[in-house]
């Protein structure tokens, strides 16, 4: 009790969660052998691609880490505000996924 | 030589130097006698060992590992009976040579050797993941992996995690050096964080302990200390090594001070 009154005052903000989002991303990084630039890119790709079909929320755009075994998968979570109407009806039958793409590569 | 049936040989190892690897070792390699099973702890760390001073062994070392593989002696020569627990055995490294006069091939014929004559071998790996790790790893049939929960020991576990794979070895996790205080303010990975990074079987926590500087300063074994918290945790470690699969793993808790009891108890009515 009196720790989080404390905490509240002193604006204490916990190292723990930082630690395990900067660790799955340099996992990933190790794992696939790529660099952050090439992550940061992929996503800003992304994000241009699918903005041209959709609006989305670019700040609740999450990266997501699975790691199984064999297998990791990258995923692009981000909520859809609404289908673009200029484009909607011209639009050819990709980048329909709800936002997400997934990025695998078997483990070594 | 004993006829039975073979033992097995696990390697404790981490990526990772000072994790707490020789000390897990030490501290499991006893607690699995005290259990009843004759155990040989191996020191693979050649040119930097350890494992003699910190088990309290240090004065009598005649032979080493290397002196097995080259065959200047026989295994049991070389294992150094521990007087306080019966079953327990150290053979040393060598303090003179470096980790390339070993070779993988050779540890390999001293590790059947070795399961002959004892329930559990276990190979204390050196840090890093060179010659000195294959020639502790080559003859494990199992691996334990010595993690600390910050990012710089889990992303080495990781890469060891996935070298011991492709020698189709699935190693158990044990999290090492745990502050319980550290980890309620959320400024400490939890064990589920690390397992979740990691995603491999836990085998054990162990909290941080003072005992564990204290018991190495006079080379006595942790697990005989009933006050210490990370020897107890060892000894739970080594009975679910030993079979006891079910035993429930206990996650280091805080002891909590007047104020937070006080804090507790008013939580509990809020």
């Amino acid at each position: 009790m009196i720790n989080s009154l404390l905490k509240r005052f002193t604006d204490h903000t916990p190292s723990r969660e930082a630690a395990k989002k900067r660790l799955k991303i340099t996992l990933i990084c190790d794992q696939l052998e790529v660099n952050d630039s090439i992550l940061i890119n992929l996503q800003s790709d992304i994000i241009q691609v699918i903005s041209r079909y959709f609006e989305i929320d670019r700040e609740a755009l999450q990266l997501e880490f699975q790691r199984d075994k064999n297998i990791s998968t990258l995923a692009f979570n981000t909520p859809i505000l609404c289908v673009k109407k200029e484009l909607g009806s011209a639009v050819p039958d990709q980048g329909d996924k709800g936002g997400q793409e997934s990025y695998k590569k078997k483990k070594k | 030589m004993r006829c039975k049936l073979k033992g097995r040989i696990i390697v404790i190892t981490s990526g990772k130097g000072g994790v707490g690897k020789t000390t897990a070792t030490a501290s499991i390699g006893a607690a699995l006698a005290l259990e009843g099973k004759r155990v040989a702890v191996v020191d693979m760390d050649i040119g930097l060992r350890n494992l003699d001073v910190v088990m309290g062994l240090e004065n009598r070392i005649v032979f080493n590992i290397v002196d097995v593989v080259n065959g200047k002696c026989k295994p049991s020569q070389a294992a150094i009976r521990d007087r306080r627990i019966e079953n327990l055995f150290l053979i040393p490294a060598s303090q003179s040579d470096n980790k390339d006069v070993l070779t993988p091939a050779g540890m390999e014929r001293v590790g059947k050797l070795l399961k002959k004559e004892f329930d559990y071998v276990l190979m204390d790996s050196p840090a890093g993941i060179d010659r000195g790790f294959e020639n502790a790893v080559v003859s494990a049939d199992e691996a334990v992996v010595i993690c600390t929960p910050d990012v710089a020991a889990v992303r080495d576990a990781d890469r060891v995690i996935g070298l011991l794979y492709a020698r189709s070895i699935t190693p158990k996790l044990l999290v090492n050096r745990i502050v319980p205080e550290m980890v309620a303010n959320g400024d400490m990975l939890s064990h589920e964080d690390v397992i979740d990074v990691l995603s491999v079987p836990l085998v054990g926590l162990v909290p941080m302990d003072q005992q564990v500087i204290i018991s190495s300063n006079v080379g006595l074994p942790l697990v005989m200390q009933n006050d210490s918290t990370a020897g107890q945790a060892f000894r739970r470690i080594a009975r679910r090594i030993n079979g006891e699969s079910d035993l429930s793993i206990q996650v280091p808790h805080h002891q909590k001070g007047m104020w937070g009891m006080l804090a507790s108890k008013f939580g509990k009515k809020e």
